[in-house]
């Protein structure tokens, strides 16, 4: 019995000869929860849609819990999907959504009618079976649309952005529900967003995708700490990794030292490969930032704008010489500041990232516990 | 679970689905247009060819039908007739567009006392079969000495009695957020204004399918024109071209089917010159209301 | 409706629909009523009105004794009954057929929809009365497949069969109904239906045709009021024979007060035509309920 429920193989799309995924391999484990994300057109929801049957792929294999998939029909694939506009159908009550799939499969009535009002418990749908979809709100819409899929007791469950179609607060407490179901049932799932938000509260695994191949694929606290490129790392983490221009000066075997328009900065990281001259990204998350006084900070810079939300506060710093935005810098909520205020801002080292002129990632900051 | 069979036929499907489709549209579409086909290559022919073969491509092309057909066996030639249609027709479309325009505003914006009984009666008069009104309407019109003339042809139109045109325009202008026309006001503008103005030119599409349909229908109109109309010298297209396969037996089919082209070629070049207005026109009294 | 206060005025809205107030008034109300109370004289058209006297429901009485009339009302139900639901049959058939993402589309949309606008007029008539002629179109393609011709239009079996024709011809005005409302149906419930294993023919039966309920409502109510009223057709190419196999109701209707002067015996009859046409129309209204789905959203983004 393998452990894998969902393998891509080099596969690729193309719609009238426009490449829209260009060669992507990817596992799946029995039991993850693995999210899809990325920016607009990078290829998620047709990733996602290959995995359902609704495309099949212009070349590459597709395997479900041990099944050549490739060619099969969406209904003959073990999986089964939510769809981000729900796509109930309208003229049938919540209990007749919901069995849809098992009336079709020729299950006896009452068999149907048992499951179905198992799951409507689990969802807290079961005073709702027979209102129609119009007479439903959008948080209880979605949960019929996850009932339906429920039912039919997959192998793997497919998600298309779900809580893009809610407003704000509504989708926090459905992305806590969504966690808690798959903490419960353990049901193998891939989730299609392009909220990096719902990517790192609910993945056990993250595929950030751009422009129809995967950039990284690791857990959630793997692409905040070791983002592979810059790409991936200004995708994940809000407010996004501050990013200064900087050029190479030289390395030694656990650190290395980059130029700045303030001058050199001395970074612990390991493994880094280093043409001396080069030009090269340096990437400070606002948390790596801390105010500190003139002499013991590697930058200055004057306060540009300072954003209070009361349990943590955002100063933007324009740094004297960079010719880059302002960086962000997370401070407590109390913190005592004006703006034209001028501040000096040390660098937490384990907390660094460097990217080469391709935007790859130079080695690592030694100490961490590399999550696997 | 045996899929491997399945899954190159599986790829083929959409390939099958277009054939298949198109197939049967090619089949139909051409059955449907066979008579129009026919119609067209008979006026060419010369009388003899027509009941010779069912191909509709004249081996002899000729205008004789035209020219022969265009005389009439009537003192009046095929131009007269036509002349009249368009008396009758034009100011058809014009005193409809312009009543079902006003009354629609009435109706789609204003709070008009009495509004939902007065909407159910317009909508009634699109459901209710004119054939119970044709003789009062007639038997009116005597009394007010307008027999033989075009007036009990045009003349109601002025009073929106079209009721279907009435809401083509009120479900357009619905669909339309009040905010330009209060903006207008503010500058100044009466509502007349703000109709002509404002609205008129937004709801342009809507206006163009009324003009349009109403067109077509009255081209087509034949009872209304033959209860009113005694004349010969008055009679539209429609009437002299009834006349021409009552009057004589020995029938020279090639002119009438000229004539009969001739007809019909106003409708035909409107018709593919302003093909999305009559298809938006239908679709949107259907699934919007 | 708008919530402007610049639409506040009553006035000047009553002055706008003032038109259609006058017009409801003296060319439908007025009319209506009048035919009524003319279905109850025996008023003739050469004479004055004033001359007419009043007979009470004698026109009526007198009519189900009207041989012609039975077979009249008998051609005209058996029209009705077989053109509206064959050209609605026809019509959504070919309206599924043309729902693809095909290339030219809009051609075929085009040529179907063509007939629909000039199947009204006389010219059509006239060329269809030419086409089963016994020389004429049709027979021409029998002799030519080795069959022997028909008369069409002089045997009273076949004539109605021409006349019925004539109509299924025009289907393109009601396929583009049906077509809008198949458009307007997402994409996704069939992508959905697909995951759940429903076949194409499942989803068109449980999917497509009950969100088309609305729309089939609309065409069969507008398909069922004018069949009923048609005219142009039978009186130009059959005349209503051979043996008024094809004398429709509204032909029956224009000969009494035109040609033989009976107005009050046609305003009689008008008066059955539109009480059949108001039961039928009303029937289908109050059958609604049953059959007919409307999808009305909420629109509900929050709420738990």
């Amino acid at each position: 019995m393998n452990t894998s429920s969902v393998i891509l193989d080099q596969v690729t799309k193309s719609f009238n000869g426009h490449d829209v995924i260009k060669g992507v391999s990817l596992e799946v484990k029995k039991g993850e929860l693995v999210v899809f994300v990325g920016p607009s057109g990078c290829g998620k929801s047709t990733l996602l849609r290959l995995i359902a049957g609704l495309e099949t792929p212009t070349s590459g294999k597709i395997e479900i819990a041990g099944e050549n998939v490739t060619y099969a029909h969406p209904s003959k694939r073990g999986v089964a999907m939510v769809f981000q506009s729900y796509a109930l159908y309208p003229h049938m009550t919540v209990e007749d959504n919901i069995g849809f799939a098992l009336r079709i499969k020729g299950m006896p009535r009452a068999e149907i009618k048992l499951k179905v009002r198992a799951v409507a418990e689990t969802l807290q749908l079961g005073h709702l079976l027979h209102r129609l979809p119009k007479a439903l709100s959008g948080g209880q819409r979605q949960r019929v649309a996850i009932g339906r899929a429920m039912v039919r007791e997959p192998d793997v469950f497919l998600f298309d952005e779900p809580l893009s179609n809610l407003d704000a607060s509504l989708r926090g407490q459905m992305r806590v529900e969504i966690a808690g179901l798959h903490a419960r049932l353990g049901a193998t799932s891939v989730y299609v967003t392009h909220d990096q938000v719902e990517a790192m509260t609910l993945a056990d695994k993250i595929v950030v995708l751009n422009g129809g191949r995967i950039e990284q694929a690791g857990p959630p606290m793997e692409l905040y700490r070791r983002p592979a490129n810059l790409f991936v790392a200004t995708f994940i983490g809000s407010p996004g990794m501050n990013i200064l221009p900087v050029k190479l000066a030289g390395a030694e075997r656990d650190r290395v030292t980059v130029t700045t328009a303030q001058g050199p900065i001395t970074l612990p990281r390991v493994n880094a490969r280093v043409v001396a001259g080069a030009e090269a990204s340096l990437g400070l998350r606002p948390e790596s930032l801390s105010l500190t006084t003139a002499g013991k900070g590697q930058l200055s810079g004057y306060v540009n704008l300072i954003e209070r939300l009361g349990g943590e506060t955002f100063a933007y710093v324009a740094l004297k010489g960079f010719d880059a935005p302002p960086v962000i810098v997370r401070l407590d909520g109390e913190a005592e500041l004006r703006i034209h205020d001028e501040v000096h801002l040390a660098i937490d080292g384990q907390r660094t990232h460097l990217f080469s002129a391709d935007g790859l990632a130079l080695g690592h900051a030694p100490d961490v516990k590399a999550a696997s | 679970m045996t899929m491997a069979s399945a899954n190159g036929w599986r790829r083929h499907l959409p390939l099958i689905n277009a054939f298949i489709r198109y197939g049967v549209l090619i089949g139909v579409g051409f059955l449907m247009l066979y008579p129009l086909f026919w119609m067209i290559g008979g006026a060419f022919k010369n009388n003899h060819e027509i009941f010779a073969s069912p191909g509709f491509i004249p081996s002899h092309p000729t205008m004789d039908g035209f020219t022969k057909g265009w005389k009439t066996s009537t003192e009046y030639t095929f131009a007269t007739y036509l002349l009249n249609t368009m008396k009758i027709v034009i100011p058809k479309v014009i005193l409809t567009v312009i009543s079902s325009v006003i009354v629609a505003y009435g109706f789609a914006r204003f709070a008009i006392p009495g509004r939902k009984l007065l909407f159910a009666l317009l909508m009634a008069t699109v459901l209710l079969p004119k054939s119970v009104l044709l003789i009062p309407q007639y038997l009116m019109f005597r009394e007010f000495g307008w027999l033989d003339t075009y007036l009990p042809l045009y003349i109601p139109q002025a009073f929106a009695v079209e009721g279907f045109f009435v809401f083509l325009i009120i479900q357009f202008m619905r669909s339309l957020p009040v905010d330009m026309e209060e903006a207008a006001v503010m500058d100044g503008c009466n509502s007349f204004q703000v109709l002509t103005l404002i609205v008129c030119p937004v709801i342009l599409p809507a206006i163009i399918s009324v003009a349009l349909f109403q067109f077509m229908w009255s081209m087509n109109d034949f009872l209304q024109p033959l209860i009113y109309l005694s004349s010969v010298e008055k009679y539209p297209v429609a009437l002299a071209l009834k006349m021409s396969i009552d009057v004589t037996e020995a029938t020279s089919w090639n002119e009438i089917l000229a004539m009969s082209v001739i007809a019909l070629a106003p409708s035909l070049i409107l018709f593919f010159v302003a093909q999305k207005y009559f298809v938006e026109g239908v679709t949107s009294g259907a699934v919007k209301g | 409706m708008s919530g402007a206060s610049i639409y506040a005025s009553r006035r000047a809205g009553s002055l706008y629909i003032a038109p259609f107030a006058i017009g409801f008034l003296l060319f439908t109300a007025f009319p209506f009523v009048a035919s009524f109370i003319l279905s109850l004289t025996d008023a003739r058209l050469q004479d004055q009105l004033g001359d007419a006297h009043f007979i009470g429901w004698h026109n009526y009485a007198g009519m189900w004794g009207d041989a012609t009339f039975r077979k009249s009302l008998g051609v005209t139900f058996f029209y009705v009954f077989v053109t509206v639901p064959l050209k609605l049959a026809f019509a959504l058939l070919i309206a599924v057929v043309l729902n693809f993402k095909l290339r030219g589309i809009g051609l075929f949309r085009t040529a179907f929809y063509l007939p629909s606008i000039l199947g009204g007029s006389v010219a059509i008539a006239v060329v269809w009365r030419f086409v089963f002629a016994s020389d004429g179109l049709v027979n021409q393609f029998l002799h030519g497949a080795g069959f022997g011709g028909i008369n069409w239009l002089g045997e009273p079996s076949t004539a109605m069969f021409s006349i019925i024709l004539l109509r299924l011809w025009q289907f393109g005005s009601a396929m583009v109904v049906f077509l809008a409302g198949l458009k307007a149906i997402p994409e996704d419930l069939y992508e959905a239906a697909d995951l759940d294993g429903a076949s194409r023919l499942r989803q068109f039966w449980m999917i497509t045709l009950p969100l088309l309920t609305p729309v089939l409502f609309f065409n069969f109510i507008m398909q069922i009021v004018q069949a009923f009223q048609e005219f142009n057709g039978p009186y130009i190419i059959t005349g209503g024979g051979p043996m008024k196999s094809t004398y429709l109701l509204p032909l029956m209707i224009y000969e009494e007060a035109f040609k033989y002067f009976n107005l009050g015996y046609s305003s009689a009859l008008s008066w059955v035509l539109f009480v059949i046409i108001a039961l039928f129309t009303a029937l289908a209204f109050w059958s609604q309920r049953f059959w007919v789905f409307y999808a009305q959203e909420r629109d509900n983004k929050g709420g738990h």
